[in-house]
């Protein structure tokens, strides 16, 4: 058999990654769902036990259903807000003024400090007692400021809207920061021409000439916001007060590694495995009514 | 000399050289631990000093995943000749034959006996049926308090003999409010996880029974509603603030606006740097009884050990006078053997506090390991639903309720019980 070398030579550039694939992400995710049946402590040997932990976590009263309900919110509000900043700070560093190099530096400075110290950070400034915000609001009158970080009904907006010192959210500007050099000035020229206003241009020029970028940009935030919530939420309030931070990426860390009960923790991530393709998948459907992929 | 005699001196000789090669060969144990060796007491390189022929290979696993890698290096037969097992851990790794009972090895040991340990550790060992671990030091929770204070709003300073009622008196009268703003409080929140089931254990709930259940209940109900009266209606103690892996990053009492605090007895060492106000420590105030909760890591030998003589004479070392010179000097940990605690290596004092080095003795002869005995997400998951019902976010009843649910999501039925 003639075996076409040209048709050979791509498949083997891909098979690094394939391989790596197949080791750390398909074995891993393999191993997940299997897992997911199973009760595993970690040190003894894993116990086959069905669907019981996918019906534990659906039975009628399960804290999982506040999970999802926390998730849900959490990635919804997460997501609107972080990609709102990011395209509003993309917008002020396109203006035509001087020094824009300067502000980029200060919007994405916050982005790339470590998102632990950030938090230690963020803690302070919104304590009850000691933070520099209830300080302030001293000031005018308010002696008794909230408690920022421990009130049940403050605190899911709080870290939402602290997700814009993400360094995701900082990498979105830059990447709605490029979008927006793309689009042709003639068209804004051309616009102007005919009276348009500047909400005018954005609405009808801007933002359906970036579509694509903000339809990419807002699929990648939802599967992070889903998935690594984590890392901003475990270290800032590590799900409470209560249950009211208490998103599913938290819960799965819990049950596999402080409660060992890694069957359970993988039929979670199961689950947020799915979500998260119904959720990629809707977007992907409904993104044919409003993004444009040609000028 | 006959060839006969050349032979012999020949295989003498060599035979000789055997002997030599064998008794300086070098054995190698593994072991872990969460801590980096301090330069200055370094009791790893002690050892190698003192027992020239065995190495020790030492790696250093931060204390966010220690239990976690521990955990994953037991499964895959990896796990270091000699452990040193956090208390949510070693039961399970005993259970799962993954560490060796030490009991026999006590009992030839020249160094000490188990007579000299603290009585939790007895207890430990009742409760496990044997002897799995031997703790490496130990810390406790106390509480701390403000003496500038104390003597501004002349009140004698807390005794060994202090009982919660003696605190709320106390926290009344230290309270200043200006303004309608409080501008010191008598007590700071509750900040360490711990402290929660210890001031609870102190209203009479068990927390982990004899038979190693979680149990709380009535103490648990008395104690959350006091706290909460102390918090909201008299407002002598601060409001909960963010707690999370249970260290929160403001302190009020360091900052010296709150005069009293509960936390462990390792913060000494932190405190040590207060240099503004006089400080000192006393025993957690008696309610029903008295209760603290203590905290270590115990040695332990791994099952799949190949050198297990070695793994011990490194434990025996670490545990002798000499090892735990250096280890409680290290880390300001006080020694779990009562013989070298009252010794006091571990007490490193500031220029500002503390004094009363007895209270940490004193509370290590009736603290118990309680809560952290069980698996830390649990207890952590509990501790934020008390901090809701504190900030009257939900009732005591139902933190309660969810409380005893979860724990037999976690433990199962036969784990927990209601007090």
């Amino acid at each position: 058999m003639n075996v076409d070398k040209k048709s050979v030579v791509p498949y083997l550039y891909i098979t690094p990654w394939i391989i790596g694939f197949i080791l750390f992400t398909g074995g891993p995710i393999i191993a997940t769902i299997l897992l997911s049946f199973t009760k595993w402590d970690l040190i003894t040997p894993p116990v086959w036990i069905g669907f019981s932990n996918f019906i534990r976590m659906f039975k009628v009263g399960s804290e999982f259903w506040w999970i999802i309900r926390v998730t849900l919110l959490f990635t919804i509000f997460s997501v609107i807000i972080s990609i709102s900043w990011a395209l509003f700070t993309a917008i002020l560093l396109n203006q035509k003024i001087r020094g824009t190099n300067i502000f980029s530096f200060f919007y994405f400075a916050p982005a790339v400090v470590p998102l632990i110290a950030l938090t230690f950070v963020f803690q302070l400034i919104l304590n009850k007692e000691l933070g520099i915000i209830n300080y302030f609001l001293s000031f005018i009158g308010i002696k008794e400021g909230p408690n920022w970080l421990m009130d049940k009904n403050l605190v899911l907006w709080v870290v939402t809207v602290l997700c814009i010192y993400t360094y995701f959210t900082g990498q979105m500007m830059l990447i709605f920061d490029s979008a927006l050099k793309e689009v042709p000035k003639e068209l804004y020229e051309a616009a102007e021409i005919d009276g348009a206003n500047s909400i005018d241009k954005f609405f009808k020029i801007t933002l359906p000439y970036i579509s694509p970028i903000l339809f990419f940009n807002l699929v990648t935030a939802t599967i992070n916001s889903l998935n690594t919530s984590f890392t901003l939420i475990y270290p800032l309030t590590a799900g409470g007060p209560g249950r009211a931070t208490q998103v599913i990426s938290l819960d799965i860390y819990n049950n596999a590694f402080k409660n060992f009960r890694m069957g359970y923790a993988c039929a979670e991530a199961v689950i947020l495995f799915i979500i998260t393709v119904i959720v990629s998948l809707l977007q992907f459907k409904i993104s044919k009514k409003w993004v444009y992929y040609e000028a | 000399m006959g060839k006969f005699v050349k032979i012999l001196i020949l295989l003498l000789f060599v035979s000789m050289l055997v002997f030599v090669g064998f008794s300086t060969e070098v054995i190698t144990i593994k072991y872990a631990h969460w801590n980096a060796l301090n330069e200055t007491y370094n009791y790893v390189k002690a050892f190698e000093k003192k027992y020239p022929n065995i190495k020790v290979e030492f790696s250093l696993i931060p204390e966010a995943e220690y239990s976690q890698k521990l955990n994953t290096m037991a499964m895959t037969g990896t796990a270091p000749d000699v452990l040193c097992l956090w208390e949510c851990d070693i039961t399970r790794f005993a259970k799962a034959g993954l560490i060796d009972p030490l009991d026999d090895y006590v009992k030839g040991s020249k160094e000490f006996t188990l007579d000299d340990f603290i009585p939790a550790v007895k207890n430990l060992i009742r409760l496990q049926g044997k002897l799995y671990g031997l703790p490496w030091c130990f810390a406790t929770e106390i509480m701390y308090y403000n003496k500038d204070m104390f003597d501004k709003a002349k009140i004698p300073y807390p005794s060994d003999r202090w009982t919660w009622k003696d605190f709320e008196n106390a926290a009344k009268k230290l309270t200043i409010v200006k303004d309608g703003k409080v501008e010191q409080w008598g007590c700071d929140a509750l900040s360490f996880q711990g402290l929660w089931y210890s001031l609870i254990g102190t209203f009479g709930d068990d927390i982990v029974n004899d038979k190693g259940q979680f149990a709380i209940g009535k103490g648990a109900k008395d104690f959350l509603q006091w706290w909460y009266d102390l918090t909201n209606k008299y407002k002598v103690v601060a409001a909960p603030q963010v707690s999370t892996s249970g260290i929160i990053s403001t302190d009020l009492f360091m900052a010296g606006k709150a005069a009293m605090a509960f936390n462990g007895s390792w913060m000494t060492s932190v405190y040590k740097d207060i240099k503004n106000f006089r400080w000192d420590i006393a025993p957690i105030p008696k309610g029903q009884r008295q209760y603290s909760t203590l905290h270590t890591g115990f040695f332990a030998i791994y099952s799949k050990s190949k050198v297990k003589d070695a793994a011990w004479k490194f434990i025996e070392f670490c545990l002798s006078d000499e090892g735990q010179k250096l280890i409680n000097k290290a880390g300001n940990n006080p020694s779990a053997r009562i013989s070298i605690l009252k010794k006091g290596y571990y007490k490193v004092r500031g220029p500002m506090g503390p004094t009363r080095w007895d209270a940490i003795e004193k509370t290590a002869q009736f603290a118990q390991w309680g809560y952290v005995l069980l698996p830390p997400g649990l207890t952590f998951d509990i501790v934020k639903d008390f901090n809701a019902a504190i900030l009257g976010q939900t009732s005591i009843e139902d933190v309660l309720k969810r409380a005893i649910e979860r724990a037999k999501d976690v433990l199962g039925e036969e784990g927990v019980v209601t007090q």
